[in-house]
């Protein structure tokens, strides 16, 4: 929800800079009336941002407390910087934050590079019935919920699991794999079941963005004497580059949501150490623990690092391409 | 061309997003309309319950005068069909008050409690667990003193001597709650044994003729040889399934299964996070994590894990996975406490496999051989650190009171326990319950238990015996019913090594601990620490060392050197500072004791 709002506001943003540009219409009460219907549209949206993304922001003042539910935010005693001095100082924080910077960097990659790959080459089926198939039951996991997916890969990966039987009956090992507890193989399976739930409905954006390019080009490459793997490279690839640029940037803001259900569900104490992302610790600490502020400062400095990425990207990106998203 | 294709996608993602926004827009409002409408059912209630409430309650009658409670308990339980139940029904004619109870479903019970007070929306009732003290610190907890001084509550009041209501008293002096177990009234019965053991298959013991099992060794010696002689054993259907000769759980706070036994393998009873040594001295705290008993216990586990006799996915294993397996009937033994997996009995009685033998027999093993143990604990165990609150969302404290003090009520507490005269047990003529094979098998029967019996069993409760002297409070304990209850398997165990009880099959040395270990148990203590106080820190820290080490080292290729990488890591976590504050305590539980 909040992914798709940010997708939302982002694309909105594009779309208004580029209006504003192109025509200045004074404000007059007329204007304001023929634009009624858009003026109401995106005040809800202001309203619904105002709301739920920039009123929670009140409760950072907690981070700087030492806030308990009984005192309040008015009587909670005021610790300054304290909260933050013990994250940095607290070894399990550094290692979380290692973990979710890993697995969100892992993710954000393999799975770009999926749904683009996954994009072109569905396109170049031919067979329009087939295509929808295939389309329709790459992204049917999308819609699973994650305690089902995990479920799945649980028992497909137990010793007594597919994956085992399979490698045990081919050969390939003699003993089972127990692949949960081995640490080193943890960011890979969450990597992979991003990727298997994911990667059809991520294609969906690319695809479209596909179908839209002019068919002129490909009919001239064609007469030209241009093959598939011509065409590709140099038609549907830079064709594609500003949608891939503009998603690339959007999706490091989320670089830091590494997730939250995969890690929590498939995490076990064996695991611990290489699984538990910066939402658990927010959980454990903020929920469990009942320190609020703690968990508050985790979630801040989450939010801190999320917008430097966004604005380092986008930097890149406009020093280097057209391309950026503001 | 472009900008048609983000055009498309915005209009595709903006009714998404709306259609998804107006839907949680009905829900919300759906929701507040139910509370508000439950709230209003309850005022009622209420208002007309008032005026009923003086007369002897049975004539309460027709359900519109009962009010309903709510019931968190932060441990896993099976919900009954709440308002559909013919004994929570009898209990509400009698007391006006129906409690629906919630269970602790997926999450922690530090996560449970610290959601709860995070919405801010408490229920009724409460068992918070290990949360008791994050909800007292929260002030949402209705102090006990008045109402247990008022004298309208004769059997809370007399459920715990002064004594014993003095160790419930927190930092302010008063009483929040009160535990509603191990508390005997009249005879101990000790036919059960509720507490930690090494369990193993009654059909494993049969196959090598009820062999003596004294120590580890010979534990999974015999474990091998069977499992080697039977590599598959038959499931419920009659399908062949492979045998888990031994599986350990590890899962979140239930890791004792791995972590404590070195204690009860040295002789000392279950102090839960030290052992306590006195031998011949000032009683002094030692860390059972790092003696040569615990050495050598891991040891063995890494041993029988390379051998294969350990479960492949112990480590991993959830506990609703290790359930099942246990009620698959192919896991051959492992170490638990009996509560963390008694429901297993009723899905072997269920699908039949207690007659093959599948029911599980405690063994007292020690490290060596002629040790004495103490896995069985002979005398009440006070645990103060958790039990039955009333919060201050309670709409009428003084009816949640005298709910609670009617559980105590013999015929109310022979209902929830042993069900509708006639119908769950029958009387015979020296007055003593018991029950036919046709009503265990109803009593094991889910769909049975859920529209019929209520035990409401985070509430108060006895053991030992009732009011009558002869029947005990829980069918479990009632010794003539005892042994008949059993699977035939199992007799044959009783029988062949002539043990009447559960104990006597342990066969713990018989002292009344509560006189010989005037401190016991630790876990009191330690359970309720938090991360204030350098030993509290430390006591986390090490949990959380030993939860993610103690599987790895069982699993490690090279024992030795990953025992002492753990050795490492469990020092780092300054489990001094730990020790230090349990001797404290204990000095001050000994000086109180004086």
């Amino acid at each position: 929800m909040g992914i798709c709002m940010t997708a939302i506001l982002g694309k909105g943003m594009i779309m208004g800079s580029k209006k504003s540009k192109r025509n200045k219409t004074a404000i007059t009460a007329k204007e304001l009336a023929r634009q009624k219907f858009m003026l109401i549209w995106s005040a809800i949206f202001v309203i619904y941002g105002f709301v739920f993304y920039y009123l929670p922001l009140g409760g950072w003042i907690m981070a700087f407390q030492n806030y308990k539910n009984k005192t309040g935010f008015l009587h909670s005693k005021w610790v300054g910087l304290d909260k933050f001095k013990f994250l940095f100082s607290d070894v399990t924080f550094l290692r979380v934050i290692r973990n979710t910077f890993c697995m969100g960097t892992m993710n954000l990659i393999f799975t770009t590079l999926m749904a683009i790959f996954f994009a072109i080459v569905l396109n170049e089926v031919r067979l329009v019935r087939t295509k929808k198939v295939i389309q329709t039951v790459s992204y049917l996991p999308h819609f699973l919920s994650w305690i089902i997916v995990t479920g799945i890969l649980n028992d497909a990966l137990s010793s007594t699991g597919i994956v085992n039987e399979l490698l045990k009956k081919a050969g390939i090992i003699k003993d089972t794999i127990p692949f949960f507890s081995i640490p080193a193989l943890f960011w890979p399976i969450v990597t992979f079941v991003h990727l298997w739930k994911e990667t059809g409905w991520n294609t969906i954006i690319y695809l479209s963005a596909i179908t839209s390019i002019d068919p002129n080009l490909y009919e001239a490459a064609s007469i030209d004497g241009a093959g598939r793997w011509q065409k590709i490279k140099h038609i549907t690839l830079p064709c594609l580059k500003p949608t891939i640029i503009v998603l690339l940037i959007m999706n490091m803001g989320n670089l830091l949501n590494a997730g939250f259900e995969v890690q929590y569900l498939l995490g076990n104490g064996l695991v611990k150490s290489v699984a538990d992302t910066i939402d658990i610790y927010v959980l454990t600490w903020g929920i469990s623990q009942n320190d609020y502020s703690l968990g508050t400062a985790a979630g801040i400095f989450k939010s801190v690092v999320s917008i430097a990425i966004i604005l380092i990207a986008n930097t890149i990106a406009k020093r280097t391409t057209e391309e950026r998203l503001f | 061309m472009k900008n048609k294709t983000l055009k498309k996608i915005i209009g595709v993602a903006l009714s998404m997003a709306l259609s998804v926004c107006a839907l949680a827009g009905c829900g919300q409002a759906a929701a507040t309309g139910d509370t508000g409408a439950a709230a209003a059912d309850s005022g009622q209630a209420e208002a007309s319950d008032d005026s009923g409430a003086a007369d002897t309650g049975s004539e309460a009658a027709s359900s519109g005068d009962v009010v309903e409670f709510t019931f968190f308990g932060g441990m896993p339980g099976t919900e009954i069909n709440n308002g559909n139940n013919e004994i929570q029904d009898m209990i509400a004619e009698k007391t006006g008050v129906r409690l629906k109870e919630t269970w602790l479903t997926g999450q922690t019970v530090a996560e449970a409690i610290g959601s709860i007070i995070a919405s801010g929306t408490y229920p009724d009732l409460i068992d918070g667990g290990d949360g008791c003290v994050d909800l007292y610190n929260e002030g949402v907890l209705v102090p006990w003193d008045d109402y247990l001084a008022s004298g309208k509550y004769p059997n809370l009041t007399n459920y715990y001597t002064e004594k014993e209501w003095d160790q419930f008293r927190q930092d302010d002096g008063k009483i929040y709650w009160c535990n509603v177990f191990q508390n005997t009234k009249g005879e101990p019965t000790g036919t059960a044994h509720n507490d930690e053991a090494f369990w193993i298959q009654a059909r494993v013991l049969e196959w090598d003729n009820y062999p003596k099992i004294e120590t580890l060794d010979e534990y999974f010696d015999l474990l091998e040889r069977y499992a080697a002689a039977n590599p598959t054993v038959k499931d419920a259907n009659g399908n062949d399934i492979d045998v888990i000769p031994y599986t350990c759980l590890c899962d979140d706070w239930r890791y004792f299964c791995i972590e404590n036994a070195p204690q009860f393998l040295d002789g000392y009873p279950n102090d839960g996070s030290v052992i306590v040594d006195f031998d011949g001295k000032d009683p002094t705290i030692v860390d059972y994590n790092t003696t040569p008993t615990a050495k050598k216990y891991f040891q063995k586990l890494n041993e029988e894990y390379k051998k294969g006799i350990v479960d492949k996915d112990f480590g991993t294993q959830k506990y609703d996975d290790y359930i099942q397996k246990l009620s698959n009937g192919n896991v051959l033994a492992m170490c638990d406490q009996y509560w963390d997996f008694q429901q297993v009995k009723d899905s072997l009685r269920n699908t039949g496999l207690e007659d093959q033998g599948c029911n599980y027999v405690p063994l007292g093993l020690t490290i060596e051989k002629g040790m004495e143990n103490r896995w069985h604990t002979y005398g009440d165990t006070l645990n103060i650190a958790s039990g039955i609150a009333v919060t201050t969302s309670c709409s009428d404290p003084d009816l949640a009171f005298s709910f609670l003090n009617a559980m105590l009520d013999q015929d109310i507490h022979n209902l929830r326990f042993w069900g509708v005269e006639g119908v769950d047990y029958l009387v015979d003529e020296n007055g003593l319950f018991y029950r036919t094979p046709e009503i265990r098998a109803n009593i094991s029967d889910p769909k049975y238990r859920a529209d019929h019996l209520c035990f409401y069993s985070y509430l108060p409760q006895y053991g030992g015996t009732s009011d009558d002297g002869k029947n005990a409070n829980l069918p479990d304990e009632q010794p003539s019913e005892f042994f008949d209850q059993l699977a035939e398997p199992m007799q044959k165990c009783f029988t062949a090594y002539g043990a009447k009880n559960y104990p006597d099959l342990i066969g713990s040395v018989k002292e009344d601990v509560n006189a010989t270990h005037p401190w016991f148990p630790m876990w009191s203590f330690s359970n309720n620490l938090d991360t204030s106080t350098p030993g509290g820190v430390a006591w986390t820290k090490m949990g959380e060392t030993k939860h993610e080490w103690l599987p790895k080292v069982v699993m490690s290729s090279n024992f030795d050197s990953e025992w002492d990488n753990y050795m490492k890591a469990y020092s780092e976590c300054k489990p001094e500072d730990f020790l230090a504050e349990m001797q404290e305590e204990l000095d001050r539980r000994v000086a109180a004791n004086k």
